[in-house]
């Protein structure tokens, strides 16, 4: 039950990592927003927070499953969840609608 | 030389890629099936589909009668390996002339299992993707070799040609000319799956060490291979007296054995040098707990049954080695990250695929204009190594599901004829690709659901264990992975193939000209 529940928030925390570092490129962001750039002061935040969901992937990782397994399922769930990203991206955007709401106010 | 280091680099990844390419999909494709080469064993070894018993394993002692077969055979080891939960069979070994004997055995019962007649993924598939089946000089895990280091300079020199590798980052622009739509999916898995993609070359090379880098130990060691292996591994070297000998017990032998490492699971229990006077009994420890590829073994003199030494922990010298080493073995117990290797394995394999892909796109109509063939032998090579090499594992399943036990034929045995099967199955699919070079693909992938459906529906008529069956017991669940992955190809490929035969079709419904420059 705590390895499974871990395990879904290693990869939660990999996917949205991911999705935040790529709503803060201009292209993605456009795609969801229908405005030409990212607004700048939701850029840093955007990345602030994606690139610590992606540390806070890899310490969840580590206390699931200690160093050596911890190190290799971050370094290749990081992977997947960045795979699954782009598969959002392609064919499901709207999905991440709620996360570029979040930042939108920040314009 | 070209002119500038980007040129450089591109134009080494692109011939790097046309002439390794599909060697590299072999060893993708078949490493990442050997992920999982104990479950395909037992879904092409019906009999083995057992149980793990709950109780207390079997006596080793009741297998005397087997070691006493060896050792009248004069082998030079005589060994088994204890049932794990992907293995639920005892495995017994040992060589008489030139050929290794297995036995299955039922550790529940002690009974001798039916031979299975088939090399399966442990000595099949899994041996493929790391020496080719070319043993004569090690010729095979030297090509393998050369592939690693190439793949680890297309990891690098990829990078260094992709020209906008942060903006493109996350795009997989699937609307476009299939141009652009291969280039990024080649793009976005080679990026996203790099650190994979570049550990699991790297620690392949690292397994592999005193082959491929020899200098390392030969300095160390005066060229003493032995020496050193006695260091590394703690290996203990037998010498036999060339008399005959007695042997103690072998229980009491593995209960010392399990003493010394706190009560722990036996991997495996071998004899060297089976009957005679100095044979010498190696017991391994299972560990399935941490990442490194351990090797602690206790060390027994045969007719007496006295410890002589055994090994707990990995010397500091080696464990780096041994952890890079275990990484890529995934000889451990970890679910998730036995599918995330499954996982990145195939991206890998797409990845190498829309390589060729793109070479291809990039170059048709130039050599169509300039009357060149290279642009059709590469089609032809691609073709063969990715759907040709899917289909050629297929219908080693399809094939393994429809020979009897203990069938021959023109004097092979099974297990020879499944391989058989695999190799002449593959280089049809190049002269088919070569032959019917626009219809190629959509045919092959035709020919994947029908490998797939078939194996899927050969196992349910000749085991009974359709989906329903294998979904509802746990210890079927290999079976059912197994199955529903087939599926999943079948379905995968038939939509390539319907979506591939769209295309051709409005292709041939514009007008020439304008297909020309939608094309372009």
């Amino acid at each position: 039950m705590r390895d499974g529940v871990l395990l879904l928030a290693v990869l939660a925390a990999c996917y949205l990592g991911f999705a935040m570092l790529a709503l803060s490129q201009d292209r993605h962001w456009y795609h969801l927003d229908w405005r030409r750039h990212c607004p700048l002061r939701a850029i840093l935040p955007l990345r602030m927070a994606g690139y610590g969901l992606l540390f806070a992937a890899l310490v969840l990782a580590l206390v699931r499953d200690g160093p050596g397994f911890g190190a290799l399922l971050w370094a290749t769930m990081i992977s997947i969840g960045a795979l699954a990203v782009v598969c959002t991206l392609t064919w499901w955007p709207s999905w991440l609608r709620p996360l570029v709401r979040l930042f939108q106010h920040l314009d | 030389m070209e002119p500038t280091f980007r040129a450089s680099m591109n134009w080494l990844h692109t011939w790097a890629g046309v002439v390794l390419g599909g060697l590299l999909f072999a060893i993708f494709w078949m490493g990442t099936l050997a992920v999982f080469d104990r479950e395909i064993d037992r879904w092409m070894m019906p009999m083995t589909r057992l149980e793990m018993p709950a109780g207390a394993p079997i006596s080793i002692d009741s297998l005397r009668p087997s070691h006493e077969v060896a050792a009248a055979a004069r082998s030079p080891n005589w060994g088994i390996i204890f049932p794990t939960e992907r293995e639920p069979t005892l495995r017994m070994s040992w060589r008489e002339g030139s050929s290794l004997v297995q036995r299955f055995i039922e550790p529940a019962t002690g009974a001798v299992l039916p031979d299975p007649g088939t090399w399966a993924g442990t000595r099949f598939l899994y041996p493929f993707h790391y020496m080719l089946h070319i043993r004569v000089q090690d010729v095979g895990i030297w090509l393998v070799g050369l592939a690693a280091m190439a793949m680890m300079a297309l990891c690098v020199s990829g990078v260094i040609i992709h020209r906008k590798i942060f903006t493109d980052f996350f795009t997989f622009r699937v609307a476009r000319k299939p141009r652009r739509l291969i280039l990024d999916l080649h793009n976005m898995t080679g990026v996203l799956g790099l650190p994979f993609h570049f550990l699991i070359s790297l620690s392949g090379l690292v397994i592999f060490f005193s082959l491929y880098f020899p200098s390392s130990w030969q300095v160390a060691y005066n060229g003493d291979r032995q020496a050193f292996f006695d260091d590394a591994y703690g290996t203990h070297r037998p010498q036999k007296a060339g008399e005959p000998g007695g042997m103690a017990s072998f229980d009491a032998m593995a209960a010392e054995a399990r003493g010394l490492w706190d009560g722990a699971t036996l991997r495996y229990f071998f004899v060297r040098n089976p009957g005679d006077a100095r044979s010498i009994v190696q017991i391994g420890r299972l560990d399935q707990g941490i990442v490194s590829s351990t090797y602690d073994a206790a060390y027994f003199d045969g007719p007496t049954g006295k410890l002589i030494s055994y090994r707990s922990g990995t010397p500091p010298v080696m464990s780096i080695q041994r952890f890079i080493s275990g990484l890529h073995l995934i000889q451990f117990r970890h679910w998730a990250l036995r599918w995330v290797y499954f996982g990145l394995g195939l991206v890998g394999c797409v990845m190498i695929a829309t390589g060729y892909l793109f070479w291809l796109e990039s170059r048709r109509k130039k050599h169509a204009q300039l009357g060149l063939g290279g642009a059709r032998i590469v089609e032809g090579l691609t073709i063969g190594s990715v759907t040709g090499i899917v289909i050629a594992t297929l219908s080693f399943f399809a094939v393994n599901r429809s020979l009897p036990l203990g069938a021959t034929f023109l004097g092979e045995d099974r297990a020879a004829l499944e391989i058989w099967t695999f190799y002449l199955v593959w280089l049809a699919t190049f002269a088919h690709a070569w032959l019917r070079p626009g219809r190629a693909w959509i045919e092959q992938c035709w020919a994947v659901v029908a490998f797939a459906v078939a194996a899927v529906v050969l196992n349910w008529i000749t085991t009974g264990d359709h989906l329903a069956r294998s979904l509802a017991h746990r210890h079927l669940w290999a079976i059912a992975g197994m199955d529903l992955l087939l599926l999943v190809a079948a379905a995968m490929a038939a939509l390539t193939a319907l979506k591939l035969r769209r295309r051709q079709a409005t292709r041939a419904a514009v007008p020439a000209p304008l297909a020309e420059k939608q094309h372009a």
